[in-house]
């Protein structure tokens, strides 16, 4: 999975070489970012329902359209699973904020999220709204520390992006 | 290949919660001790060509028929293998200290490995002491306890920060600990 450390190691290894002092450079500064990521990884966390709720209201609200007869939002069951979707993104965020890379949100989220998202008819502006609210809705240092904030939206932003 | 951090993931999407609480907390102390890991990477790193020549010396220091005709360190060109592939097992080891987890050295040194051996004909009990040796070398040169040659020209003092290495030590040495077994 990809993170800095790994990313160094692979780096080291197809070069044959012992960690350099390059090498260990690299994770000092990795580790030294980290309390801030763990920061807004623990934040993160303790909040998730509540989170993604407010995220998921916020997109139904700017897309009352959902709630139609056979659209994404129309049943039960369908918004139980809109809400699980918005909640999975923010736990492959917590994750990348534990590992300090894209790596979760790569290999479980987006790879093969276009397609998923085709086959089954679902359009992608509700998500990017809710994660949009969700990371201008966060603020220091009510929710988390500055810095903190700076990682936490910087993922969100990779999802947006990912979905746009 | 994971890290302690990834570690971490893997282990919480199988449940698909979030990391919170506990998880963070031996994160948190992987940070905070993350120089001392840096200095312990550095101080094998370093030394990586005496941890080996002198873990090769040593098993061959046991074990003479291995420098004799028909042994496996006998003519220079099979000597050399043993110190290239000794130097091979080190680099993971301390990859896999780096990373703070094993997966490294598993998947990429020692999946495969005793096949390997075995099809060439290396003993894997000569293979297992040198690597013992190493474990030695490596734990005295994190701890700062190589003081064999103190007092004389051989002899490497690291200058880095003193303080309690031993759940390092401890963890490097579960790592060679892992070779072995993977030879055995």
């Amino acid at each position: 999975m990809k993170s800095v450390v790994t990313t160094v190691v692979s780096a080291a290894d197809s070069a044959g070489r012992f960690p350099s002092s390059s090498d260990l450079e690299s994770v000092q500064g990795s580790l030294q970012r980290a309390n801030a990521r763990l920061e807004a990884a623990e934040k993160l966390a303790n909040g998730i329902d509540a989170v993604a709720k407010e995220g998921y209201d916020a997109c139904i609200k700017k897309y009352p359209y959902l709630n139609n007869e056979g659209e994404a939002n129309s049943t039960e069951v369908f918004k139980e699973k809109c809400l699980r979707d918005i909640k999975h993104y923010l736990r492959l965020i917590n994750y990348c904020l534990v590992v300090g890379g894209t790596g979760p949100l790569d290999e479980w989220g987006i790879a093969g999220q276009r397609e998923v998202y085709r086959a089954l008819n679902l359009p992608t502006a509700p998500y990017v709204e809710a994660m949009r609210f969700t990371r201008d809705r966060a603020c220091a240092p009510r929710d988390m520390s500055a810095q903190a904030l700076v990682e936490f939206r910087g993922l969100i932003d990779y999802v947006i992006n990912s979905l746009s | 290949m994971l890290d302690a951090f990834s570690r971490a993931v893997i282990n919480a999407d199988s449940k698909t919660a979030c990391i919170g609480g506990d998880e963070l907390a031996s994160l948190r102390s992987f940070i905070s001790e993350g120089n001392k890991r840096l200095d312990a990477v550095n101080a094998v790193a370093s030394n990586a060509s005496c941890i080996v020549s002198d873990s090769v010396a040593g098993m061959i220091c046991e074990n003479q028929g291995l420098i004799q005709a028909g042994g496996n360190c006998y003519p220079n060109r099979r000597m050399a293998a043993c110190l290239r592939d000794g130097e091979i097992i080190l680099r993971y080891v301390t990859y896999a200290l780096l990373a703070g987890d094993a997966s490294v050295l598993e998947d990429r040194c020692l999946n495969g490995l005793k096949e390997t051996y075995i099809a060439l004909g290396v003993p894997l009990g000569s293979s297992a002491r040198a690597v013992g040796i190493m474990k030695a070398c490596a734990v005295a040169h994190i701890n700062q306890t190589n003081s064999m040659y103190s007092g004389s020209s051989k002899y490497r003092k690291m200058e880095t920060a003193q303080g309690d290495c031993s759940s390092l030590a401890a963890e490097c040495a579960s790592y060679f600990d892992r070779v072995i077994g993977g030879l055995s």
